[in-house]
């Protein structure tokens, strides 16, 4: 689907915010419902554990919690804080662990492979599945992805499956995506907010009767597309299996613009212009993507600053802080460094500064009763727990209603007891699988696993991914 | 036994028609012939070289998927729903702007305006018989002039004519016959059996492997005439086209992504810390990146060998590289002019910019990240990951130590027997380069200390130590481990895929031609194109 032109210029003269709001395909006379949308947030580095962690009463063997509601903005950890005003609206994640990622680790330890643990967690945060290793490479994604799983459920005529935006991550030089298509096969990405608000606006084919030459040319967007498929039509019996599989799905994508662009775009306004940070323009491209229906879900792929803009030396790179950032957490001798910490500390202030400015602008497009927020689930993740790359101890902010599935405004620990799939190594709490399960969930899917299903620890116990994770939800 | 025979009986019967024809049994060692769609350079190179007229700013398209370095690869290439939007919208850019005028619309159709149907069919024939040829990169065949014929006439009859060719251009560039290199093993090919691919996919093959561009009418006359049926014509022809200008963005392109040249221009090198270089900035970076093509481009184009990328001291040098290199500033500082660099300072692609600063940090050299480039790119050899855990940060003499060079950090953080496995070469290659600092730059001291360049050459077939970088590139560039590697990726660019076991021989042969040479990626090319890989396909089974 795509708006017409004018249609968002006009929106643009608009300008302020307000005159925002969505109608729901599925919406019954006079009730409108309004669909569940989620954005994944994927921070790369991981996060501080002490700039998180926040206390919650309760034995440490057992699920532990804090409600946020009452508390002031210097009650918050230093990392929550710039979330204060959203406190009640957000789930506070301690303790998950990546268990798909180590039990990924002691599968190629005994393999060999690609043993970057670095790599793999970027692998597994949103596939919870073993990377793939391939020769003469690094690893990379080894299924789809769990947005990806999403969009193909939700993508409708002239609805994006998903909109994935941000910044390429170059951890060890080489480019490693977060979401996957299907097995190494990254999603295509958007670099640039001015690209990605073109996009939406896309040159439709114009709504109403054409009159001017152009117009017409444009009208007919549909029937040169309708050429194209047909010339995939007809090449396809004449293909091999491989082949012709290989032409069959761009063939159906073919097809798919083709509706896209005859179907009538919906009464929608919404505008993304405005300065600032390149962040920021893209959280106004995604509340536009989000508020007009032109998808339901969206992952924003950070970027990793440069030092000056944290005010840390050019010289450094917060890569380089980020092996020395955790006391007690480094190797071969490097000596912790306080400045390392703060540095890190400051660098998971500055995205939850980020992830508030988005919850900024969904909640700023009414939707029935509430906003466009509490029909959203905002998922704040990273692919290493620290930045130390342990996998282990995770920590996680949820953020939004999410149409009313999940039960916010708390801290949730979980305790450390299930044994680890590397031998050694401390114990870890549930896996993230089961919050990939949890979301699918949230957005109204019957799922029970998603990615790996279980895994052995080091010790022999076995290890089940299955189920969501219940305390989260109403 | 009877198929054998007249198996024997047409062999003979072909023997005796010349000596173009190949009588040779049944081709082995040829692998699988995956679709490929194009990528994104050979996109938009057949594009310009469709459409030379044609300036207008395209729609970006999403990233390739790059495997092992190159971005062709056929694993990487998954459909879309971005890349088909962006498809859709290039072509409708391009189309428009090919037929603007109406001087366009005559030299593409020969006609003006087509008041009638039956005219509008003639016109239409002539555009399918010229840029319609070039854009199927085949002749079009009844059915699909057909259709597409039809398909004019209905928006003839919706808008006009010129708009009518427009929207049929934005239709056959959206058509798979455009977006991917469709082989068909021909009717009849029993399944599993080598076919010997046509003349106007051998163009196509040819084509996109020595220009990264599709078919010229040349070259497509020739496959209509038959003369790259054996494999004299198409030697013939890849020679013609080696020797032509469009063969330097393959010289070029291959080694890009074989050795990185790129990877300069990642956003993590615009910058250097202040107190490495003060004065590196983003048009350094660009600089570095375009001295380093046109040394590639300019080295091959005149008869240059691996060895000479490898060993040679001419460069072209603007007025940034001019300062990195220690060179006196050129007359005009934005013009690459050609110049010899500082004896025994520097030779070959390894002391080059693009190469020392995109494998350092930003804040100082990385012996290691340099080791692991020279032995990733030019050895092929698989980067094997720290283990987990270790401490990847730039080492930093300890409080109160005084200065240490980096060469000794390096040789105390990985001097425990449990790094030495993967750090005798790491280092061996690494310290070699300790003369440059994170910028390029030549030096022979850091922190008032003394440099030690001498390195070590480890797991080839030229081990052992040498003096310096110099040292270092001259006996690369006579390793038969370099030159395989350069085989196996040529292979790996040429076919968009890893080689499989059967087609070992086939490797060897390549080496051998190419070693034989002084490695002239030339004669690699010419084994290439006239093997049974290149020319054969294997006929798929229907589903």
């Amino acid at each position: 689907m795509r708006l017409h032109r004018r249609q968002m210029l006009q929106a643009l003269g608009l300008g302020a915010v307000g005159a925002l709001f969505a109608e729901s395909r599925s919406a019954r006379a006079g009730a409108p419902a309004f669909p569940t949308r989620v954005v994944f947030y994927v921070q790369p580095h991981g996060h501080v554990p002490r700039a998180f962690k926040m206390d919650a009463p309760g034995p440490a063997g057992a699920v532990a919690e804090r409600a946020l509601g009452s508390l002031a903005e210097a009650d918050l950890s230093p990392t929550l804080r710039p979330l204060h005003r959203y406190r009640s609206r957000i789930l506070a994640l301690e303790g998950l662990s990546h268990t798909s990622a180590l039990a990924d680790i002691a599968e190629v330890q005994r393999t060999g492979g690609d043993l970057n643990n670095h790599q793999i967690g970027v692998a597994d945060v949103l596939t919870g599945a073993r990377a793939l290793q391939r020769p003469g490479t690094y690893c990379t994604g080894g299924a789809r992805s769990i947005d990806q799983e999403l969009a193909l459920r939700t993508a409708g005529p002239g609805r994006f499956g998903s909109r994935v935006y941000g910044y390429h991550y170059v951890p060890n030089s080489v480019i490693s995506p977060f979401s996957y298509l299907g097995p190494g096969q990254p999603t295509p990405m958007v670099g640039s907010p001015a690209v990605a608000l073109a996009d939406l606006l896309g040159d439709s084919a114009p709504v109403g009767p054409a009159t001017t030459r152009d117009e017409k040319i444009r009208a007919q967007r549909p029937s040169v597309l309708d050429a194209a498929a047909r010339e995939y039509e007809a090449l396809a019996p004449r293909l091999g299996p491989e082949a012709r599989q290989k032409l069959d799905e761009h063939r159906a994508l073919v097809r798919d613009l083709e509706r896209s662009l005859q179907t009538r775009a919906p009464r929608c306004a919404g505008s993304a212009s405005g300065g600032g940070h390149e962040v920021r323009q893209f959280m106004r491209v995604v509340r536009l993507a989000l508020a007009c229906d032109l998808t339901r879900v969206v992952t924003f792929s950070a970027p990793v600053p440069e030092c000056p803009e944290l005010g840390y030396p050019a010289s450094q790179t917060m890569h380089g802080y980020a092996h020395q950032s955790i006391l007690g957490d480094t190797s071969c001798g490097q000596a912790y460094d306080p400045v390392a910490e703060r540095a890190m500390t400051d660098l998971d202030a500055w995205h939850a500064g980020h992830v508030a400015a988005l919850l900024d602008e969904l909640d700023a497009v009414p939707e029935g009763e509430g906003t466009l927020l509490d029909h959203t689930v905002v998922v704040w993740l990273t692919e290493l727990a620290t930045p130390t790359h342990q996998h282990r101890d995770v920590h996680t902010v949820l953020a939004g209603g999410a149409g009313g599935y999940f039960a916010t405004g708390r801290y949730v620990r979980y305790p450390q007891t299930l044994p680890n799939p590397l031998a050694g190594m401390p114990a870890t709490g549930p896996a993230h699988n089961r919050l990939l399960v949890t979301l699918l969930q949230a957005m109204g899917q019957p799922d029970t696993t998603f990615g790996m299903t279980g895994a052995t620890a080091a010790d022999g116990t076995p290890l089940s991914f299955r189920g969501p994770l219940a305390e989260l939800a109403r | 036994m009877r198929s054998g025979a007249v198996a024997l009986a047409l062999a003979v019967a072909l023997a005796a028609c010349g000596s173009d024809v190949p009588v040779a049994p049944e081709p082995t060692g040829v692998g699988p012939a995956p679709l490929r769609a194009l990528d994104n350079v050979e996109l938009l190179n057949t594009l310009r070289d469709l459409f030379p007229d044609v300036k207008a700013e395209l729609p970006p398209l999403p990233d390739d998927v790059p495997v092992a370095g190159f971005e062709n690869a056929v694993e990487g290439q998954r459909a879309s729903d971005v890349r088909v939007a962006r498809i859709e919208a290039i072509a409708h850019v391009v189309a428009d702007h090919a037929t603007r005028d109406p001087s366009q619309v005559r030299a593409l159709t020969g006609c003006d305006a087509a008041a009638d149907a039956a005219l509008a069919q003639r016109c239409a024939a002539a555009l399918f018989d010229g840029v319609g040829r070039r854009i199927f990169r085949r002749p079009l065949a009844d059915e699909e002039r057909a259709r597409l014929s039809g398909k004019l006439e209905e928006w003839r009859r919706a808008i006009d004519f010129a708009a009518a060719v427009r929207l049929t251009l934005a239709a056959m560039l959206q058509s798979p016959r455009f977006t991917h290199r469709v082989e068909l093993a021909g009717p009849g090919a029993a399944p599993g059996a080598l076919v010997a691919l046509d003349g106007f996919a051998i163009a196509s093959r040819l084509s996109f492997l020595l220009w990264e561009s599709g078919p010229d009418d040349a070259l497509l006359d020739a496959a209509a005439r038959g003369e790259l049926d054996g494999p004299d014509g198409v030697r013939a022809a890849a020679e013609r086209m080696l020797a032509d200008p469009r063969a330097r963005r393959s010289l070029y392109g291959f080694h890009r992504q074989w050795l990185g040249l790129d990877r300069i221009l990642l956003e993590e090198h615009a910058a250097r810390a202040p107190e490495v270089d003060a004065e590196w900035s983003r048009a350094t970076r660009d600089s570095a990146a375009a001295e380093t093509r046109l040394f590639v481009e300019e080295t091959l184009a005149g008869g240059g060998t691996l060895r000479d990328l490898l060993t040679s001291d001419a460069a072209w040098v603007d007025g940034e590289m001019a300062r990195v290199y220690g060179l006196p500033p050129p007359a005009q500082p934005g013009v690459f002019t050609k110049v010899t660099l500082p004896r025994g300072e520097r030779a070959g692609l390894l002391t080059r910019a693009s190469f020392l600063a995109s494998f350092s940090h930003r804040g100082g050299t990385s012996p290691p990240v340099r080791g692991n480039g020279v032995q990733l790119r030019l050895l092929c050899q698989l980067p094997i990951s720290p283990p987990p855990g270790a401490d990847l940060s730039q080492p930093k003499p300890a409080p109160g130590e005084g200065p240490r060079t980096t060469r000794s950090l390096f040789e105390e953080r990985t001097r425990p027997a449990s790094c030495q496995g993967c750090h005798a070469g790491l280092n061996g290659f690494g310290f070699a380069f300790e003369r440059y600092d994170a910028s390029g730059r030549f030096r022979t001291q850091e922190a008032g200390l003394p440099i030690d360049p001498r390195g070590a050459i480890v797991g080839t077939d030229v081990d052992g130590p040498v003096d310096d970088a110099l040292a270092l590139s001259e006996r690369l560039a006579r390793s038969r481990a370099v030159q395989r590697c350069a085989a196996r990726q040529w292979f790996r660019y040429a076919f968009a895929r890893a080689p499989v076991d059967v087609e070992a021989s086939l490797l060897d042969s390549l080496t051998e031609r190419f070693a034989a040479s002084g490695g002239d990626p030339r004669r690699l090319l010419l084994a290439l194109v006239t093997a049974p890989t290149f020319r054969y396909t294997r006929a798929e089974a229907p589903p």
